[in-house]
């Protein structure tokens, strides 16, 4: 729990990651640059005295992201996105089944969320047992992924269609695409956010949250969602912008309540790539300047702060952040880290 | 004996045209963003230029290089232009390609999209970018929506004495700054908006002439186009940073 000018903040982070980039795991040159690149994005938006050694970002562990969320991070819930990258990785990178782990050991703290691919043989078999072994409500994509000749799959293609009426079928309401930056964008296709909109509408039970706003096609993604009901942003990455450009968070800020409003928009860190300990007290004290405010008409009150940092993640998710707030009081983790009603005010 | 007839070729022309040179995806030049770190100036030109990070997008890195070849060529005296793409996960196909001056779709087999059909979409967001500068700027000259929009290309003449623009609305001339101006006409040309002496100075996403009711829901998505490049600019600028510091790039 986040204290903030004298008010509870619950931090639903909608965005974590336990990955595993070992060197032994690694067996494609591509899971190597793959860390690189991550790591670039880490110490490009990292505070210098944030900033982790390569060792320690490749393989962190279990203990060590409890610790960083829940102790350190103010985090009080944290959603799992995995991300697969089997070609690269020998075991892959951040699959549903490593995240289980956590997840099953602390059933209040996490939500488990799966993945599914078009291309996969029997895919649609794999997610069903994903939603029989682990109950999940959402599945966090990747359009853009290389697999053998293939440089990716399209939202809206008659192969997703199938996926997306399983989800539908099997109460998987939450599907999280990324668009966002990626690591061989040889093909514009990669950024592209047009096919969300015809899956947005083909799917109006479904919820499409658009992971890293659609950046670097930001326009794009702010145009679409502001027609779709059902369109989400997904600020990892774009959260980081307070920190070192906080001009030009507010500036992106100011455009995604002014198109998408302030009840479509989820905080995550992205956690490896940013903790939430400086992040989360950061992006709480953000402000747009008068001008923006002015320009957008919007500004980033406490209430649309609350909204973003959980509210509308648990919204999406049907958790009660009340009855949640009881449980945690008293938790293991709450336990463990001595949690419970001792809590200094962070700001 | 040294000829008569062989121009020497200056360095500071060099860096000139090096300027004109963009960054596609942020609209900005490869000069000022500090991507030229090796300038060889002679009848030989050598240009070595880095990007942000090694993952920058493979075809917006083959615009950049074949750009640099072709606006370096055109110099007076330059017989030759060797252009060098360092520290890129494609460093190797990209300068060997672009100096060999074989196409994109021949050194990258497996890219899905024409690298032309990439300039496109990138120029045109371009272009929005830069009419939401110059309406921002039309705006605070004192003219109004219904006046920007039914603004023709042949109402707009510069004058870079001045360092402004002068636009003939109803009669009236009024004065704006020069740079957003003829940055956006630069632009819009280059994209095939503005082909005619007659036509609409701004059009929408789409290319149509904007409907005064329509122009505040326009201008908005040109802001975003705006913020979008900016973003990008940003998150291209922290990348470069922690690769390499700030250093002292040529041309600045």
């Amino acid at each position: 729990m986040y204290h903030h000018e004298g008010e509870d903040v619950f931090i639903l982070d909608s965005h974590v990651h336990l990955w595993d980039a070992s060197e032994e795991n690694i067996d494609h040159e591509g899971g190597e640059q793959f860390i690189q690149c991550f790591y670039d994005y880490h110490t490009a938006f990292t505070p210098e005295e944030h900033q982790w050694d390569l060792e320690t970002y490749r393989k962190y562990g279990p203990e060590k992201m409890v610790r960083d969320l829940f102790r350190d991070g103010y985090v009080d819930m944290g959603i799992f996105q995995p991300t697969y990258l089997t070609d690269f990785y020998a075991e892959g990178f951040n699959t549903t089944d490593q995240n289980a782990e956590l997840a099953t050991e602390y059933p209040e703290r996490f939500v488990l969320n799966g993945q599914f691919d078009p291309r996969d043989d029997a895919g649609l078999e794999k997610l069903e047992r994903l939603k029989d072994d682990y109950g999940i409500r959402g599945v966090k994509l990747y359009t853009a992924e290389w697999r053998g000749d293939s440089k990716g799959w399209r939202l809206d293609s008659p192969e997703a269609f199938e996926y997306l009426e399983k989800c539908a079928e099997l109460g998987i309401t939450n599907i999280h695409p990324h668009k966002g930056p990626t690591i061989r964008p040889l093909n514009r296709d990669a950024f592209d956010v047009a096919d969300v909109d015809d899956a947005a509408t083909s799917f109006p039970e479904l919820n499409f949250i658009v992971e890293h706003v659609g950046l670097p096609r930001l326009d794009d993604f702010c145009f679409i969602a502001a027609q779709e009901p059902n369109v989400y942003g997904g600020l990892a990455v774009a959260a980081p912008f307070a920190q070192n450009r906080p001009r030009k968070f507010g500036e992106i800020m100011g455009e995604l309540l002014f198109w998408l409003g302030e009840d479509k928009l989820l905080f995550g860190s992205d956690y490896a790539l940013w903790e939430p300990d400086w992040l989360v007290p950061t992006v709480m004290n953000a402000e747009l300047t008068p001008e923006q405010r002015e320009e957008y008409g919007v500004s980033l009150t406490t209430d649309i702060k609350k909204k973003i940092m959980g509210e509308n993640a648990a919204r999406l998710y049907d958790i009660d952040i009340e009855e949640k707030t009881q449980t945690l009081r008293d938790d293991a983790i709450s336990q463990q880290f001595d949690l419970g009603e001792t809590e200094t005010a962070a700001d | 004996m040294a000829s008569q007839s062989t121009p020497t070729v200056d360095r500071t022309a060099v860096l000139d045209r090096l300027d004109s040179v963009t960054d596609p995806e942020l609209d900005r030049s490869i000069v000022e963003l500090g991507y030229i770190d090796e300038l060889c100036v002679g009848p030989a030109v050598f240009v070595r230029f880095t990007l942000p990070t090694a993952w920058c997008s493979p075809a917006f890195a083959w615009m950049m290089a074949v750009d640099i070849r072709d606006t370096v060529s055109e110099l007076p005296g330059v017989e030759r232009v060797t252009v060098r793409l360092a520290d890129h996960m494609h460093d190797e196909e990209i300068t060997n390609g672009v100096n060999e001056g074989r196409p994109f779709d021949a050194v990258f087999e497996d890219a899905t999209e024409g690298v032309e059909a990439v300039r496109a979409t990138l120029d045109a967001k371009a272009r929005l970018a830069r009419q939401y500068r110059a309406v921002e700027a039309l705006l605070a000259a004192g003219l109004d929506p219904e006046q920007i929009v039914g603004l023709r290309w042949t109402d707009v003449t510069f004058d870079p004495e001045t360092e402004r623009a002068a636009i003939t609305t109803g009669g009236v001339v009024v004065y704006a700054p020069l740079l957003p101006l003829t940055e956006y006409v630069d632009k819009a040309r280059e994209t095939g908006v503005l082909l005619d002496p007659d036509d609409r100075l701004f059009v929408t996403p789409e290319g149509i002439p904007i409907a005064p009711e329509a122009f505040e829901r326009v201008h908005h998505r040109t802001r975003s186009a705006k913020t979008n490049m900016t973003g990008q600019g940003a998150v291209c600028e922290a990348l470069q940073d922690a690769r390499y510091g700030r250093d002292d790039p040529i041309g600045q």
